[in-house]
């Protein structure tokens, strides 16, 4: 659960099936007011659906949607206080900017006068200042989803949902995006549910996430926490570039799990999650923490030590990834800062060892 | 042309033969037109140029009534067909059976018209009997003649006839409409009516207003459904008919015609040059406009 102040939405139960398929399995959220929020998860997994719930856009099979502690489960989206950005960036072609930004004062009846104001600030807000005049297909991809932006902004609604909103840009536009929807969340101070599949992305803007996949919310926290801490495999699978070694409990020392991965044995402390022997259980360790060690090497620390040969180093400029194959033949990565050893490299088809301290491994019982 | 491995003669051929295929069309068109000027008539050796004809149209009764008559069916068919394609053509964007959707608002262009129009008949006559018995059997004489033949079957056989086409336009012309637009429209407070006045309509009433023109035309045009279910000799297609079929048509019939075609010809012209002229002008604005694709 999760509270800032206080809480801007919350769905309890919400579940929605399409005939045999449920999309959204019985999920309970809870998300801050003012918070920056993001459903992340793999392509198909439900987070739009559960979005859309939210807005009104689809009706739930079962559970409830609250806003601002009022039950809106059966009102359609006009009715709410939401307002949408489309991944398609849906700006009405036939309308200029200054009449898609201000379409939703106009059927609210605001002045023409106000609307007019209003526009202007908020053109100048997302930097669109003096584009007033120019029609949708006259606008780059970044300009039509600022024009989105505004036009749910300058409505004043307390709560913006995001469906994929950076989908449609090229990378680098879409790094500036995220910063920029970030400062401008910060400014407003609306609350922002921000659906996306990209984890950089969510990480970037996100105080905190849920991850989605499957219909149900796997897990849910601070983005770091999520990163560092995983507690579900599934977490640890799909955020970061995280090893994870499947196997069953064989020896409980207080602390420390013992797990039999077959051909060897490995370490991890269980920071208080409830495990018997002979649970089948998952150890993941990030790769960034996982050191290729030379076999004549013997390491100053207490390491857990698996062994393997060394395949391939990927140089990826910052960073240089190490692809070490296991004796059992499981794939590993062993990331590290490239300039860090001088240039270093490891020779492919060598003989080496992967090894973390034990409180880098993360236990997952499910 | 623009590929550049694509034959000239080819191309010379193509068109050739497009302006083949519309002079066949149109030539019957011009033809009655050619012969609406002669004072002498259709098939007469001489030829005599005059506006005469033109001139009798109005004080032609017969004729002037078949047109009024015409233009009633016609208007009525298009305040209710067109929002009904309409609907259907929604309906097939939004649901799970679109192949159901689309084979039951097509089924009656399978039928051929005379059978379609028979078969209306019988349904009518047989309806008509059916509440007129109800009626006696009530003891009042309100059903008496509620499905008799006339305006009322004529226009439901008309409706028959040109839903499926009414469908078909404004279902391409919505093919290009996108549903996160009517979504956005409704996450900006608009209810769905404004949603649809104020997004869908403006985008697709060039689909709306051409499923209208098409409606009349079909309606001018329509024959055999209309003889069968209203009866007599009084709309336009009918009154040609008869002529042809009885004393030959009369020399104002032929500039009726030809009044009718300058009338489409031009209404559809205007609308072709002007929608050219416009996306021409609007090109040249956008060019002026233009900056290069860069982030902002």
């Amino acid at each position: 659960m999760s509270k800032k102040n206080e809480i801007a939405v919350e769905v309890k139960g919400l579940s929605k099936s399409y005939g045999p398929v449920q999309a959204v399995k019985s999920i309970d959220l809870q998300i801050g007011m003012g918070e920056y929020f993001a459903l992340l998860g793999p392509s198909g997994g439900g987070k739009t659906t559960l979005l859309r719930l939210i807005g009104g856009f689809i009706r739930p099979t079962e559970g409830q949607v609250f806003l601002h502690n009022q039950e809106v489960s059966h009102l359609p989206p006009n009715a709410r206080p939401t307002s949408m950005v489309f991944q398609s960036f849906a700006l009405f072609p036939h309308m200029t900017v200054v009449q898609n930004v201000g379409y939703g004062l106009r059927l609210k009846k605001v002045a023409s006068a106000e609307i007019k104001d209003k526009v202007a600030n908020m053109l100048k807000t997302v930097g669109l200042d003096g584009y007033g005049e120019r029609m949708p297909h006259e606008l780059s991809g970044g300009q039509q989803q600022r024009v989105q932006l505004a036009r749910s902004f300058v409505l004043e609604t307390d709560i913006l949902l995001l469906d994929e909103p950076l989908a449609a840009l090229d990378a680098n536009l879409r790094r500036d995006m995220c910063i920029e929807l970030k400062r401008l969340q910060e400014k407003i101070g609306m609350t922002f549910i921000h659906v996306t599949h990209n984890q950089e992305e969510a990480m970037t803007v996100a105080d905190n996430m849920a991850i989605i996949a499957d219909g149900i919310l796997v897990e849910m926290g601070k983005s770091s926490d999520l990163y560092e801490n995983p507690i579900r495999r599934f977490t640890a699978d799909f955020i970061g570039e995280n090893n994870i070694f499947d196997g069953q409990v064989s020896k409980i020392e207080d602390d420390v799990i013992h797990v039999d991965l077959g051909s060897s044995s490995i370490a991890v402390l269980s920071r208080g999650q409830k495990t018997s022997v002979g649970d089948k259980v998952s150890v993941s360790v990030r790769s960034e923490l996982a050191r290729a060690i030379d076999t004549s090497t013997s390491s100053t620390e207490p390491l857990e030590i698996l062994s393997g040969v060394h395949r391939e180093s990927v140089y990826l400029g910052l960073t240089t990834s190490e692809l070490i194959t296991l004796d059992n033949g499981q794939e590993v990565l062993a990331r590290r800062v490239s300039d860090r050893y001088g240039g270093h490299t490891i020779s492919n088809g060598t003989s080496i060892k992967v090894g973390w301290r034990q409180q880098d491994g993360r236990l997952h019982i499910s | 042309m623009n590929d550049d491995y694509s034959s000239k003669w080819g191309y010379r051929l193509k068109w050739l033969y497009t302006l083949l295929v519309v002079t066949t069309l149109m030539l019957p068109v011009f033809f009655v037109m050619y012969i609406s000027f002669n004072e002498n008539g259709f098939g007469a050796r001489d030829y005599d140029f005059t506006f005469e004809w033109y001139g009798l149209i109005f004080s032609d009764l017969l004729m002037m009534d078949a047109i009024t008559s015409t233009l009633i069916l016609s208007a009525i068919t298009v305040i209710f067909v067109v929002p009904m394609g309409l609907i259907t053509a929604k309906l097939y964007k939004i649901t799970q059976y679109p192949l159901t959707v689309v084979s039951l608002m097509l089924s009656p262009l399978f039928v051929p018209s005379d059978i379609l129009g028979a078969a209306l008949l019988v349904f009518f006559k047989n309806l008509n009997g059916a509440f007129t018995l109800f009626g006696e059997w009530v003891g009042v004489s309100w059903f008496d003649t509620w499905f008799d033949l006339g305006y009322f079957s004529a226009i439901v056989g008309l409706i028959i006839y040109t839903l499926p086409y009414v469908f078909v336009v404004i279902l391409i012309t919505m093919g290009r409409y996108r549903k996160e637009q009517t979504e956005a429209a409704r996450s900006c407070g608009a209810t769905a009516w404004q949603a649809f006045w104020h997004v869908e309509f403006p985008q697709i009433k060039a689909g709306i207003f051409s499923s209208c023109a098409f409606t009349l035309i079909l309606c001018f045009n329509e024959y055999t459904r209309t003889s069968l279910l209203k009866g007599g000799f009084d709309t336009f297609t009918t009154v040609l008919v008869s002529q042809m079929l009885n004393e030959g048509m009369s020399e104002q019939s032929y500039a009726m015609s030809s009044l009718v075609s300058y009338i489409a010809i031009a209404i559809i012209g205007s609308v072709i040059i002007f929608t050219l002229v416009r996306s021409e002008r609007l090109e040249r604005i956008a060019r002026a406009k233009a900056e290069p694709l860069m982030a902002s």
